[in-house]
């Protein structure tokens, strides 16, 4: 489980203005909102790349923000993490992108295992025969895939995807939203997305940032319907409102 | 204008000290050798390897360049026989490391700079970190120790081919035989002191554009634009720290 509690972040503004929220284990969280509204900041809290000014960030029972640097690297592991501009390291092929977690957190395990699950991501997101190929020669839509290979790859509890869509025309969109859904598994799921009407086919709850603060939590359902004047506009795309 | 000369003052003393802290964080792990093989020899090999031909090129003309600016002078007092002394004197203790220290500077700091700054905005190094990976161990400490080694190994053979290039040039130019050439360089004039005087400002060098180019990729703001003002604060910090170290070295040393 995932949970915020009265999350506050300045840099030369505020960003967090005391975010609440609660992810249920094993749910498919969407968190909307309008551009600058803390989202991508957010998740960089709950894996502990940024800490919060005030209030308390809980993974699974661990608060994050009283551990040392030494045991937020061990806690980690915990996590996958898609950013949203991929993050690929470009001095390494496709197949040493997605090898390169298993390498560094499981040391015990033989080149031949770490092969056979390379070999079976490129699969589960269609990109076999990709292995040798370097990121800066893939288009948009293959470097998602290959991040959402290497966030999966050592099948981590907790997977955060950062708008795993921008940029994409809207089959390869709605192909990687499905791909997601696909490789939860049992997996926490934290998925930021701009893209409102694809990331609702697939979410089971979704949050709304707006101006630091999380002003909606609640079923897939319950935002499609609900009358804060925000999400209404938002969902439905609509110029007219509050935003 | 008060204003100005202070926000200057602790603008400088802002990057100077966030040097010095990423150098005594990554000195640590250095020393307990705590940093990635791999990437070392990656290092070693893009940055001493694939600098040898610029090197080479810089060094047989730094010789040459010295005799053409001396010959005047040389011909006017008929000092040919100390011709030798000259150019050996001046490379191996000043030319040779500080125009090395440029070149490596504006190839492998500048380009260390902005692969560095380019992870950051990326947002590779986040994914490092999310990996349980120390970028100081595992970025920084191999570049740094590359970047030293290649300039110690550069200022060697730059030494030698510009004790070549200005006994070309010798010939050439002022018709001096290559044995009156040699004999200034190895009659005694010159000694070994000479030689570790620039190997130690070519070690100074290194740290110092090695640490510069470091610190302004990490600490690159803005995206994409941003990357090109760390490429050119790190050079710009790299030449001026190179010609201030050279100067207290030199002073130090003797």
């Amino acid at each position: 489980m995932i949970e915020l509690k009265g999350v506050h972040k300045s840099f030369t503004e505020p960003v967090l203005r005391g975010v609440d929220l609660q992810v249920p284990k094993g749910c498919l969280y969407g968190l909307i909102g309008p551009a600058a509204s803390g989202k991508s900041v957010l998740i960089k809290h709950i894996v502990g790349l940024i800490r919060p000014d005030k209030g308390r960030v809980i993974i699974d029972g661990h608060d994050l923000t009283s551990m040392s640097e030494l045991d937020l690297q061990d806690f980690r592991k915990r996590f996958g993490i898609a950013f949203q501009n991929n993050a690929l390291f470009d001095h390494l092929t496709v197949a040493e992108n997605i090898a390169f977690p298993l390498r560094r957190l499981y040391k015990e395990m033989t080149e031949d295992q770490i092969r056979e699950r390379v070999a079976d991501r490129l699969k589960a997101v269609s990109l076999q025969g990709f292995e040798d190929r370097s990121p800066p020669s893939l288009s948009g839509g293959q470097k998602r895939r290959v991040g959402v290979a290497r966030a999966t790859v050592a099948s981590p509890p907790i997977l955060l995807y950062d708008e795993p869509a921008a940029g994409l025309d809207p089959v390869t969109s709605q192909k990687i939203f499905d791909l997601l859904k696909a490789e939860q598994g049992n997996a926490t799921v934290l998925m930021v997305s701009s893209d409102v009407d694809r990331l609702l086919t697939v979410t089971d709850r979704v949050g709304m940032m707006v101006r630091g603060r999380v002003i909606f939590d609640g079923t897939t359902d319950e935002a499609k319907t609900s009358n804060n004047p925000y999400v209404r506009q938002f969902i439905h795309g609509l110029t007219e409102g509050p935003l | 204008m008060a204003y100005n000369i202070g926000s200057s003052v602790l603008d400088i003393s802002e990057t100077a000290g966030g040097m010095a802290l990423l150098l005594l964080r990554t000195s640590h792990r250095i020393a307990r050798a705590a940093f990635d093989w791999t990437e070392l020899k990656r290092n070693m090999y893009k940055m001493a390897v694939k600098s040898t031909p610029i090197v080479v090129i810089t060094a047989l003309f730094v010789g040459a360049i010295a005799v053409i600016q001396a010959a005047p002078t040389v011909q006017r007092y008929g000092a040919y026989g100390l011709i030798g002394w000259g150019a050996g004197f001046a490379t191996l203790r000043e030319l040779g490391p500080l125009l090395t220290a440029l070149m490596i500077s504006g190839r492998v700091g500048a380009n260390n700079t902005a692969e560095l700054a380019t992870m950051v905005v990326t947002e590779q190094l986040d994914a490092l970190r999310i990996l349980a990976i120390d970028p100081l161990s595992f970025l920084i400490a191999p570049r740094i120790i590359s970047i030293v080694a290649t300039l110690f190994i550069a200022t060697l053979y730059a030494d030698a081919l510009s004790l070549i290039g200005a006994g070309i040039a010798s010939n050439a130019m002022l018709g001096v035989e290559w044995g009156v050439y040699l004999n200034g360089l190895t009659s005694g004039l010159l000694t070994f002191g000479d030689v570790a005087h620039g190997l130690i400002k070519s070690l100074a060098f290194g740290l110092m554009i090695a640490v510069a180019s470091c610190y302004f990729g990490l600490a690159v703001k803005g995206g994409a634009p941003g990357v090109g003002r760390a490429v050119n604060a790190g050079v710009v910090a790299s030449a001026t720290g190179v010609f201030i170290l050279d100067y207290f070295v030199s002073f130090v040393i003797g």
